[in-house]
């Protein structure tokens, strides 16, 4: 399962290392798993899913090239008007390398790897992982931030840069992660004004990334 | 080739941790980074040969690989560098046990040493004394002040008036220190807020906020919020935390004069009396009120006794309210003549002390019940939770005094009271020699350009120094298996190059010397291999190039040296190109030819501007040697390899022409040849080898 379209190789022969970017993206390594997409989500083409299970994408959510969304653990859930940029990954394994399955909620359903409410935004390189995981609705979760298996991250939270949330734990609504490991409650009410820029700001990337949904489905 | 001799995050003077900052290579120090005790202490009985030894055995946390440094010592640091022999009975001669004497040498682990050891980035260099210069010894000046935000450019006198903080837009978050930024809200008008009186309004029908971008406070959460974008610090001054409003010194002046007249009479107002003795004062009204008051009072006292009546407010007519100034006027009056009444004199005068928050009188609030019902129903009369809102030391101690808020000292605990903060001023400072006053470096005036007028330093005066160990893959013996990085082993001879790097125009002849072994706990036998060796200058690669074309391959390429002692060892192709790495035909090829390795008195390798030699070490044991000292374990860093190393440079240089009488040192005609004179500059520096293993 290579990828379809040739990227242009770097001439150079130097054997230093090159620029990640301009390498072609990795190409499809695991199974290609079942898709959910909407018509109006916009998926890049060098976006990577893999694992068993299916994944999921609502209305106009917007997965950025090379993100990876990793099924092995568990159902991949992005809700609408989301955005995953590049070198996230929702499902990652942790940092042994393992990946968790979440254990079932209350009425006996599977939870899932990781379930993104509405308008969530994931940041470059922020790693999600595996096993239950739940980001409300209106969250940042911050460049190179690392969510622990099993967390529950409340509404309209702020995971600051490079913040962990230890596996399993229960972060309330509107906090702030920041610092090192600080909290402190989000008091600017706001949530409104920040789903309509969240709008607007899918609007332009919709335009600017090239989408391919076929190529996954 | 030239290695990397970064040096992050240089702290001098805290102990031991300039060797640590470039260890742990993220410059970051790390208190758990310490030494174990030693593997073998708890089990006397093992003196068997200890099996292949992991890192992980070795040292509780992974090691991070060890870079080389070298550090120069400024001389500074000398206690006499003019009488370098006086006789020491006192206590300091310990001390100086450990200084640069001519007879003693220099040692870097001694606790004094540590602060005059610096990398060479550090260094400036007088050209008038031709000396080094460290941090330490210059002597600074500021050139401008500025706000590090907006990078405004404050007048100095600005700085005395309004104190050295940013009195335009910038402020720091109260929480987390980030820069606020000023946005806009649109709020919605209250109905009920437009039938309250005007000076009880709570918030102001402001549209700008304060607000936080890296932890989300926003200047509501303190309810105060702006009428403009623009001067914040000016509308914040007025503003108390809650929107209610706050008298600034000018307004109280004001209205203090207003009462004064109103008054009729006497300077000091003694009661406004349904003052209440209760209402709280931030710090710097207190203070103002307190201060005017004062003064006051020292202008009644100097005036009454004199004159009958009214002399206070005759005199502070006048404006003489000084005390001193008084004293003086009035001594001309009462100097000896017979008008002088001495017994008034002699009586100061009575005083008082302040007898209403007006004048500056706070009481303290000796009950605290108020307080502590505040702190018990926090959260239920706020909602909030009360370990977030409580504010912490460094939350505190980083709010600006003085700012007018609700009193501060020890009073408030919580986050709801702090300020933004003001950024602090920041300066641009330039550097002088502090014995002839030259000056060493200079920024340029303006803010935003970082160049520097002028900028003397060390590294383009004084040779750079980098370190390599040196394998021969036939020679050196391998290393023990499973060893830790860029570690030595002990008892072994290992062998490093050293490259010196002129940076100076001219060729100079460097004189290397150290102790035979080095001091401290353990120490390691050291041999110079080449002690004497000319460095070439530092010319341009293009004439390099040239000369090579034209010259054979002839053996006395080396360039403008009045003379070439012995050990020169330019060999056949003894001029390597800058960056090849051929081993050792420079100084290798002996007699029989067998032997590839350094040789003694000769130059490993040469270049365009550089010179290498080989230094072998052979470091001790540090297990055996700590076993039977009885000093206890291996302390943190005592296992690193440093070699104090005396440098002494000597070079021609061009003499400078008399300014007066150009001209005259060439008629002079030539003591020198062509008008050069010699110049030598000498200094210890510390070479930072690596860390000896603990396998013996």
């Amino acid at each position: 399962m290579s990828s379809a379209t040739p990227s242009p190789v770097p001439s150079s022969a130097h054997g230093h290392h090159k620029r990640h970017s301009i390498l072609p993206a990795v190409s499809q390594s695991g199974p290609k798993p079942p898709v959910q997409f909407s018509s109006s989500c916009t998926i890049a083409d060098s976006a990577l899913l893999t694992g068993p299970h299916t994944i999921i994408v609502s209305t106009e959510s917007v997965i950025h090239p090379r993100a990876r969304l990793e099924s092995l653990g568990g159902r991949v859930t992005v809700g609408r008007r989301c955005i995953v940029h590049e070198r996230a990954c929702l499902g990652a394994a942790d940092l042994q390398g393992r990946y968790h399955k979440g254990s079932p909620d209350k009425e006996g359903r599977s939870m899932g790897a990781v379930t993104l409410g509405d308008y969530v935004t994931v940041e470059v390189g922020a790693q999600v992982e595996s096993g239950g995981t739940v980001i409300g609705e209106g969250t940042t979760v911050g460049i190179g931030t690392r969510v622990g298996a099993g967390a529950v991250v409340g509404k309209h939270c702020t995971l600051t840069a490079n913040s962990t949330v230890a596996a399993g734990e229960v972060i309330p609504d509107y906090t702030v992660i920041y610092s090192n490991g600080l909290r402190r409650i989000d008091r600017r009410g706001v949530s409104d004004l920040k789903n309509k820029a969240q709008a607007r700001q899918i609007d332009v990337l919709r335009r600017m990334i090239p989408s391919n949904p076929g190529k996954f489905q | 080739m030239f290695g990397n001799n970064r040096l992050p995050a240089f702290h001098p003077g805290l102990t031991q941790s300039r060797i640590r900052d470039t260890t742990t290579g993220s410059g970051l120090w790390f208190p758990g980074l310490r030494s174990p005790p030693l593997p073998s202490e708890s089990d006397p009985a093992n003196d068997q040969l200890p099996l292949p030894i992991t890192q992980e055995d070795l040292y509780d946390t992974p090691m991070a690989p060890f870079n080389p440094y070298t550090y120069i010592r400024c001389p500074c640091s000398e206690l006499n560098p003019y009488t370098k022999r006086t006789p020491d009975v006192t206590a300091q001669g310990l001390s100086r046990a450990a200084q640069d004497d001519d007879d003693h040498t220099f040692d870097p682990r001694a606790a004094r040493s540590n602060y005059s050891l610096y990398p060479l980035e550090y260094l400036s260099f007088c050209e008038d004394c031709h000396q080094i210069r460290c941090p330490r010894c210059v002597a600074e000046e500021i050139v401008c002040y500025y706000c590090p935000n907006c990078l405004f450019e404050v007048p100095s006198s600005n700085i005395r008036s309004e104190g050295s903080r940013c009195t335009r837009s910038c402020f720091q978050c109260p929480i987390c220190i980030g820069p606020l930024a000023v946005n806009h809200v649109e709020t919605p008008p209250d109905p009920n807020q437009l039938l309250s009186p005007d000076h009880a309004s709570s918030s102001h029908s402001g549209s700008y906020i304060l607000s936080c971008s890296y932890c989300n406070w926003s200047s509501t959460e303190i309810g105060i919020k702006f009428d403009k974008p623009n001067s914040i610090h000016m509308q914040l001054a007025k503003l108390r935390n809650g929107g209610e409003t706050r008298l600034t010194a000018k307004e109280r002046k004001e209205r203090r004069k207003e009462q004064a007249s109103q008054g009729g009479g006497g300077g000091s107002s003694t009661g406004q009396g349904e003052e209440d003795l209760d209402t709280l004062l931030d710090m710097e009204t207190q203070f103002a009120n307190l201060k005017s008051f004062y003064q006051n009072q020292l202008s009644d006292a100097n005036g009454t006794g004199k004159v009958g009546g009214d002399p206070s407010a005759a005199l502070g007519n006048l404006g003489f309210d000084a005390p001193a100034s008084l004293s003086r006027i009035m001594s001309l009056y009462t100097g000896s003549s017979s008008l002088h009444d001495k017994k008034s004199k002699s009586r100061p005068g009575t005083m008082r002390e302040a007898l209403a928050p007006s004048e500056g009188l706070q009481l303290a609030s000796l009950d605290e019940s108020s307080a502590i019902t505040a702190l018990q129903d926090f959260e239920s009369t706020t909602g909030l939770d009360a370990y977030s809102s409580t504010a912490s030391t460094s939350q505190l101690q980083s709010q600006a005094p003085y700012l007018g808020a609700s009193p501060l000292h020890g009073l408030t605990r919580f986050t709801s009271s702090l300020r933004p903060i003001p950024y602090l001023l920041r300066t641009k400072r330039s550097k002088r020699c502090p014995q002839c006053r030259h000056i060493i470096s200079k920024p340029e005036s303006k803010v935003t350009t970082t160049r520097f007028r002028i900028r003397l330093i060390a590294g383009n005066y004084i040779p750079t120094i980098t370190i390599k160990q040196l394998i021969i893959p036939g020679l050196t013996p391998p290393p023990m298996p499973n060893l830790p990085p860029d570690t030595i082993e002990p008892l072994k001879p290992a062998q490093f190059v050293l490259t010196f790097k002129n940076p100076i125009f001219e060729s100079v002849r460097v004189t290397l010397a150290t102790p035979a072994t080095t001091p401290g706990r353990f120490p390691a036998k050291v041999t110079i291999l080449c002690p004497q060796f000319d460095i070439d200058s530092n010319t341009d690669v293009w004439e390099e190039a040239l000369k090579d074309n034209n010259a054979t391959s002839s053996s006395s390429q080396s360039q403008n040296l009045s003379s070439s002692t012995g050990p020169e060892g330019s060999g056949p192709g003894g001029r390597k190109r800058a960056g090849t790495l051929r081993p050792g035909t420079a100084g290798g090829a002996s007699l029989a030819g067998e032997e590839l390795g350094p040789e003694v008195g000769k130059v490993w390798e040469r270049g365009r501007n550089w010179t290498s030699i080989v230094i072998e070490v052979i470091p001790a044991s540090l297990v055996q040697t700590a076993k039977r000292d009885g000093r206890g374990p291996i302390k943190e860093d005592e296992d690193v390899l440093e070699i104090p190393m005396f440098v002494r440079i000597e070079w021609e240089a061009e003499a400078p022409e008399d300014e007066i009488m150009p001209g005259l040192s060439s008629a002079k005609g030539g003591n020198k040849d062509g008008g050069k004179e010699k110049r030598e500059l000498a200094y210890w520096c510390v070479l930072g080898l690596g860390r000896v293993a603990r396998t013996l």
